[in-house]
């Protein structure tokens, strides 16, 4: 529009975007194997794989927003779960929350399997640390259903607030709209099929897991064209809606990372090679772990271009310091 | 008796741009214009020439919109960003963590980081009267201090052009509830559902 300005901020940048990527995956993953555990196929290693690297990515996203804060001191408020009584409507208090407890109830849900394991066992420090817990190992399995429906009520909480909060920012048009949560819902869900289709092939190899795999890549199917056709409603949503959504519209849909590198690589390919194998199969596991491996790129450029996309607009240009003026410049030429 | 609804209207017409409001904010509220932050910034802006090709200029002061519904509020996770009562938004700068969620969400590019350099730079910016101790994320408070003396905010008391008017819009005998109660003066995208507490009369509206 004439005599307004646009911009796009440059402090919630790529460390944003990994936190969202490892803690949508991560939560994701810990819900699927939970799930698969409990109802489909008791699968001790599967546990230990999804849950544990589940809490590493976790742990990683989160160390990326700390670092990030300006008070780090300051950060003991929203560890405090009691904050929820007072900020029930800010999404990194619910979030917060959310992964802590996720961390906790999918490591207690894990804890039995890693007793009963001699290489989390007989590990220095950790193996010295389980044996401190070989009790609530023991209450945990008496409790495991339980436990493991708190893992993943926690970690389905997790996938939802990496949407809610870009959909709590309502001066830009890409991320207030409940097309967003939707995306990095279905995009998690995908991204922790991928991840641990690559647990199965590379690290587990087990012959009578055929099953689960087959499972995993036909949801893993799906997903993916439910994630394209969201993509689709967004190009939509972008192209011909609100000015400030057309400026984003002209920064991806211009974009060959966003275009070749998320849609091309990041969807379409890894759908074919997904599609081919549920429909005729492969002879070997390398398509598979490829097309895992492009999805798991793809998710993480999702949220990449999410960070960087989003326009504001004013009619005055930025000026504070959440703003790229290298970012305005480009936009205004 | 209602409690007060402070706002602020700015008349573009009347704002020489002269700064001034920018030097009395920075020294009153101790903001770091080292790095070129501002709780008020006035933008000089070259506008549409029209047919004449006469450029024009325009002199567009913003700060913080303290508005009804704040963004910057709601999505604050320790409830650093909270309002009074009399409409003012505010940050406590103990509980403000600076996730920055509250800059992301403003649509009027209100606030700025304060670093940990920045508290320290502060101390032998300002001497001894450096008040800030602890990093965050600032914005405008309407000279909340201020103002419960009585006192009118520092950019509006030294705006030379009277182009800064500060009221009650619970009073009805107010002349900032009077401008906008008529229309005058309106608030800056509205659209985006914020109900803003500072309201601007445009050269449109002036000549009308």
């Amino acid at each position: 529009m004439e005599g307004m300005f646009y911009s796009t901020q440059n402090v919630w940048t790529w460390w944003i975007a990994i936190y969202l990527f490892l803690g949508g995956l991560g939560a994701a993953a810990v819900v699927v194997s939970c799930l698969t555990n409990m109802y489909i196929k008791t699968h001790k290693e599967l546990v230990l794989w999804g849950n544990i690297s589940a809490f590493v990515m976790l742990s990683v996203g989160s160390l990326f927003l700390f670092v990030h804060l300006l008070d780090h001191l300051a950060v003991i408020h929203v560890l405090n779960p009691f904050g929820l009584l007072t900020k029930p409507d800010a999404w990194i208090m619910w979030g917060t929350q959310f992964i802590v407890w996720m961390m906790v109830f999918s490591m207690i849900y894990t804890l039995p399997y890693m007793l009963e394991t001699p290489f989390w066992r007989d590990m220095p420090l950790v193996g010295t640390i389980l044996g401190w817990f070989g009790w609530l190992g023991k209450l945990s399995l008496s409790f495991h259903k339980v436990v493991g429906w708190l893992a993943i009520i926690n970690g389905v909480g997790t996938v939802l607030y990496t949407g809610l909060l870009l959909q709590s920012f309502p001066a830009v048009a890409l991320w207030h709209n409940p097309g967003v949560p939707l995306l990095f819902i279905i995009s998690a869900f995908s991204t922790a099929m991928a991840f641990l289709l690559l647990v199965l092939h590379l690290a587990i190899k087990r012959e009578e897991d055929h099953d689960i795999k087959v499972l995993y890549e036909r949801t893993d199917v799906i997903l993916i064209s439910i994630e394209l056709l969201i993509i689709f409603v967004f190009f939509h949503f972008t192209t011909y809606g609100l000015e400030s959504a057309r400026h984003t519209a002209d920064i991806l849909w211009n974009d060959m990372g966003w275009i070749v590198g998320f849609i091309g690589f990041g969807l379409i390919v890894p759908f074919l090679i997904e599609f081919r194998g549920v429909t005729k199969g492969w002879n070997s596991a390398t398509p598979v772990v490829l097309a895992a491996i492009l999805v798991l790129c793809g998710g993480y450029l999702l949220r990449h271009y999410f960070m960087y996309a989003g326009s504001y607009e004013r009619p005055y240009p930025a000026i504070n310091s959440i703003h790229s003026q290298s970012n305005y410049n480009l936009l205004i030429e | 008796m209602a409690n007060k609804h402070y706002a602020m209207v700015i008349d573009l017409n009347t704002c020489v741009g002269c700064n001034a409001c920018m030097a009395a904010c920075a020294m009153e509220n101790q903001t770091p214009v080292w790095k070129n932050s501002w709780r008020t910034y006035v933008h000089d802006l070259e506008i549409d020439p029209g047919t004449d090709h006469q450029v024009r200029r325009r002199f567009f002061p913003r700060l913080c919109n303290h508005c009804d519904n704040p963004p910057c509020m709601s999505v604050c996770p320790t409830g650093a960003t909270h309002k009074l009562d009399n409409g003012i938004v505010l940050v406590d700068d103990e509980l403000c963590m600076g996730c920055r969620a509250c800059s992301m969400a403003c649509p009027y590019d209100a606030r700025f980081d304060v670093s940990y350099n920045d508290v320290e730079q502060g101390k032998e910016f300002y001497g001894e009267l450096h008040h800030r101790t602890r990093p965050g994320v600032d914005k405008c408070s309407f000279c909340a201090h201020r103002v419960m003396k009585g006192l009118k905010p520092a950019c509006v008391e030294t705006c030379v052009g009277s182009a800064r008017l500060f009221g009650d819009l619970n009073d009805p005998d107010d002349k900032v509830a009077k401008l906008v109660k008529t229309g005058v003066a309106k608030p800056l995208m509205a659209h985006l559902g914020t109900r803003p507490n500072v309201y601007y009369i445009s050269e449109i509206e002036r000549a009308r």
